[in-house]
């Protein structure tokens, strides 16, 4: 069966030289998960947009190789530093860069936070509460989103409240992975069921785009989808966008916003070749993610009244269980995240605040094999034994909540990077609910895997996604935006990324970032 | 098996990106250093020959590929806090490599026996090795990444994939079976 492209997937880009000193409606630092969807709604409603990524264009189907080390490429490599008794691993671990941003190499596992994970601190006296509801602020863009991306996944869901609308595609194929986490749970009485992903499991019209191929079961989602079955934005929100007139710069590295006498930000520069350039415009919305973001507005010195900015980071508990088994797994077929279980969102007698998913994981080799290489402690003749393992390994893993503490920020340091840029460095540990949520999970996830054959089975402790760094809030001291993503100090200042999370939910944040993306849009175009 | 990581390049099973980028790299000539001084090379590819074995006629040029990184100032987008700029904490870490196997046996690491080499790299790995230089380098840090570097750098060459029996880069067609046990004739 060869492969038939009905589209081409990189969207051809018009090239428009802006009228000196012409001044645009809005400028979107960013194009992923955030940036995107909103750029596309600002085009529709016919502002002229400018969106400055700072990675490369990537055509997918001449440019991605089924090779993770050539796929480094995706990945954020400007030198972060990472401190404290859990530090967190960037790079390919959380952080993209390309127009798609870190969409480019999600997962695209998208489960939808459930209403309780908006509550944290009514439920539990701890944490924060969003200044949101979840049955009229976000649930309805739940819907726009997995409809608009095509989203894989069954119905009706198990989990949460009763959706509107079924996903428009059934779910994809479960791989070996999946089917050893299917076997296990049964064994321990854990319900599971196929998961959402935001991959196609059949050709679907995708509008600026066209028709979109069914995934190929490659497994590279984490290194690049070739295929443009998943739902990275340059092959979604990002053509809409250029659809309605949006323009998209890539190799545009922000470096500063500029205030005029209103404390407006008036301009925008960038880095672009070596050369600075600059663009006037009416808006700006920050859409760079949990690290960069702040980083931004630390370096600049905005946007920060409220001493928040940096503040409150997050990182999802992601404990992962790798066993090896009898059976001819092939971690490197089907979609990576085949199989979930929200048995875990509240557990009964949680010694620990909120609650978490269970996901099966397919792996590819190299990532496996380096993450075995750091974690496990094992080397010459029992790595070798190890890494030869491969075709029978499978692994499962969570997805939990964070809560924010106050010695977890993000700061600028006195080191400089490649760009002559101050280098973040970001300060984690783990609290006492995360340690115990974890505790909770390693033995359930090793009671699955013994039920499903594992043999060899050892834990590599991880955290997922960074979170929170521009909290939302009602309160002007003690939140960086607004329940809209406006800021409360920079009045045409927005953001839009998971960076004003004030919790960390208990699910990947991806569909939840897409969702506020297109809310914040709309805000903006109601109040304007 | 049918196919190999190396014969699969061969066949239209590979797309041509993947292709290009694994017949590149299977080449790739080993690297004269550029990076590191010669003893500090040769010292390199002692220790790596350690962290991940290798017997095959043809080697992964392990202590090239570090070499390459630090030559081209090329990282993986973070490191810990308390440890030092990548080049910098190889220097030093090298340094203490050759102090540990000149404190415990009296010799430069090279020249030390196998077992007496492994003693050597699992002191340092659980931070008992002996040595100034380890009290201004985390020892355990530096180990984990330098197995990292070591590791990447062997099980992204082809010929290591051939030897785990890996053949996911033959997904010019995608997959169909991907199920427990469910083998394309490619994966036999």
């Amino acid at each position: 069966m060869g492969l038939v492209y009905s589209l081409p997937l990189c969207f051809s880009q018009r090239s428009i030289a802006l009228p000196m000193n012409e001044t645009v409606d809005a400028v979107v630092i960013g194009t992923g998960a955030g940036g995107a969807p909103l750029l596309a709604r600002l085009a529709k409603a016919g502002l002229r947009v400018v969106a400055l990524e700072a990675g490369k264009h990537w055509n997918p189907k001449q440019d991605f190789a089924t090779d993770e080390k050539e796929q480094e490429k995706l990945f954020w490599t400007d030198e972060r530093l990472s401190a404290g008794n859990d530090a967190l691993a960037f790079g390919s671990n959380n952080s993209g860069i390309g127009v798609g941003g870190s969409t480019l190499h999600y997962t695209a596992y998208t489960p939808r936070a459930q209403p309780t994970d908006l509550r944290i601190r009514t439920d539990f006296g701890v944490g924060e509460d969003w200044p949101l509801d979840f049955a009229t602020d976000i649930d309805p863009y739940y819907d726009e989103v997995e409809q608009f991306l095509g989203v894989s996944g069954p119905s009706p869901y198990p989990w949460g409240p009763p959706r509107k609308k079924a996903y428009a595609l059934g779910p994809l194929p479960i791989n070996g992975a999946g089917q050893l986490m299917e076997r296990g749970c049964k064994t321990v009485g854990i319900k599971t069921s196929p998961a959402a992903n935001a991959a196609l499991s059949a050709g679907y019209y995708q509008e600026g785009v066209g028709f979109r191929h069914a995934c190929t079961n490659r497994g590279f989602c984490q290194a690049g989808c070739s295929v443009g079955a998943k739902a990275s934005m340059d092959v979604t929100y990002l053509p809409l966008a250029v659809h309605y007139g949006a323009e998209i710069r890539s190799e545009c590295f922000v470096t500063q916003l500029v205030q005029d006498a209103s404390g407006k930000i008036s301009e925008v520069i960038y880095v672009k070749n070596g050369q600075e350039e600059r663009i006037r415009c009416k808006n700006v919305f920050l859409c760079a993610g949990t690290v960069e973001t702040p980083r931004l507005l630390l370096m600049n010195g905005l946007a920060n009244d409220s001493g928040q900015v940096g503040r409150n980071i997050m990182a999802h508990t992601a404990l992962q269980i790798w066993g090896e088994f009898d059976e001819d797994v092939r971690p490197y077929k089907g979609i990576p995240g085949a199989l979930i279980s929200e048995d875990t969102h509240r557990p009964k007698n949680a010694d620990f605040v909120g609650g978490y998913l269970l996901q099966s994981i397919g792996a590819m080799p190299l990532t496996y094999i380096t993450q075995m290489a750091r974690k496990r402690g094992i080397w010459g003749q029992e790595l070798k034994r190890a890494a030869a393992a491969y075709n029978h390994v499978a692994g499962i893993n969570i997805l939990g909540d964070c809560l924010p503490y106050e010695r977890n920020f993000l700061e600028l340091s006195d080191e400089k990077d490649r760009r002559g840029l101050p280098k973040p460095r970001i300060h984690f540990s783990n609290g006492e609910s995360e340690e115990r949520m974890t505790a909770h999970a390693d033995k359930i996830m090793r009671d699955i895997w013994d039920a499903a054959g594992a043999k060899n089975v050892w834990s590599f402790p991880r955290n997922a996604h960074v979170i929170g760094t521009c909290r939302m809030g009602h309160d002007a001291d003690t939140s960086v935006v607004n329940a809209d993503g406006r800021s409360h100090d920079i009045p045409n200042l927005y953001i839009s990324d998971n960076s004003t999370f004030p919790s960390a939910l208990s699910v990947n944040p991806a569909l939840t970032i897409m969702a506020l993306a297109l809310r914040t849009a709309d805000k903006f175009l109601a109040n304007t | 098996m049918n196919y190999t990581a190396i014969t699969l390049l061969e066949t239209d099973l590979v797309t041509d990106p993947t292709r290009n980028v694994l017949i590149a790299r299977l080449n790739a000539p080993a690297r004269q250093p550029a990076f590191f001084l010669p003893d500090e090379f040769t010292l390199l590819e002692a220790v790596c020959d350690r962290l991940v074995p290798q017997q095959a006629a043809e080697r992964i040029d392990m202590a090239g590929q570090i070499d390459k990184r630090l030559t081209e100032g090329e990282g993986d987008g973070w490191r810990y806090d308390d440890m030092p700029p990548d080049a910098e904490a190889y220097r030093l870490g090298l340094r203490g490599i050759t102090e540990s196997a000149e404190v415990m046996f009296g010799n430069s690491f090279q020249n030390l026996p196998d077992v007496q080499q492994d003693k050597v790299l699992a002191d340092i790995q659980s931070m008992v090795a002996p040595g100034e230089t380890w009290k201004q380098l985390p020892a355990d840090r530096f180990f984990e990444e330098l197995m990292a570097d070591a590791a990447g750098a062997y099980y992204s060459h082809p010929l290591a994939q051939a030897e785990i029996n890996y053949v996911g880069m033959a997904d010019g067609s995608g997959w169909e079976r991907i199920g427990l046990n469910e083998l394309e004739e490619r994966e036999k």
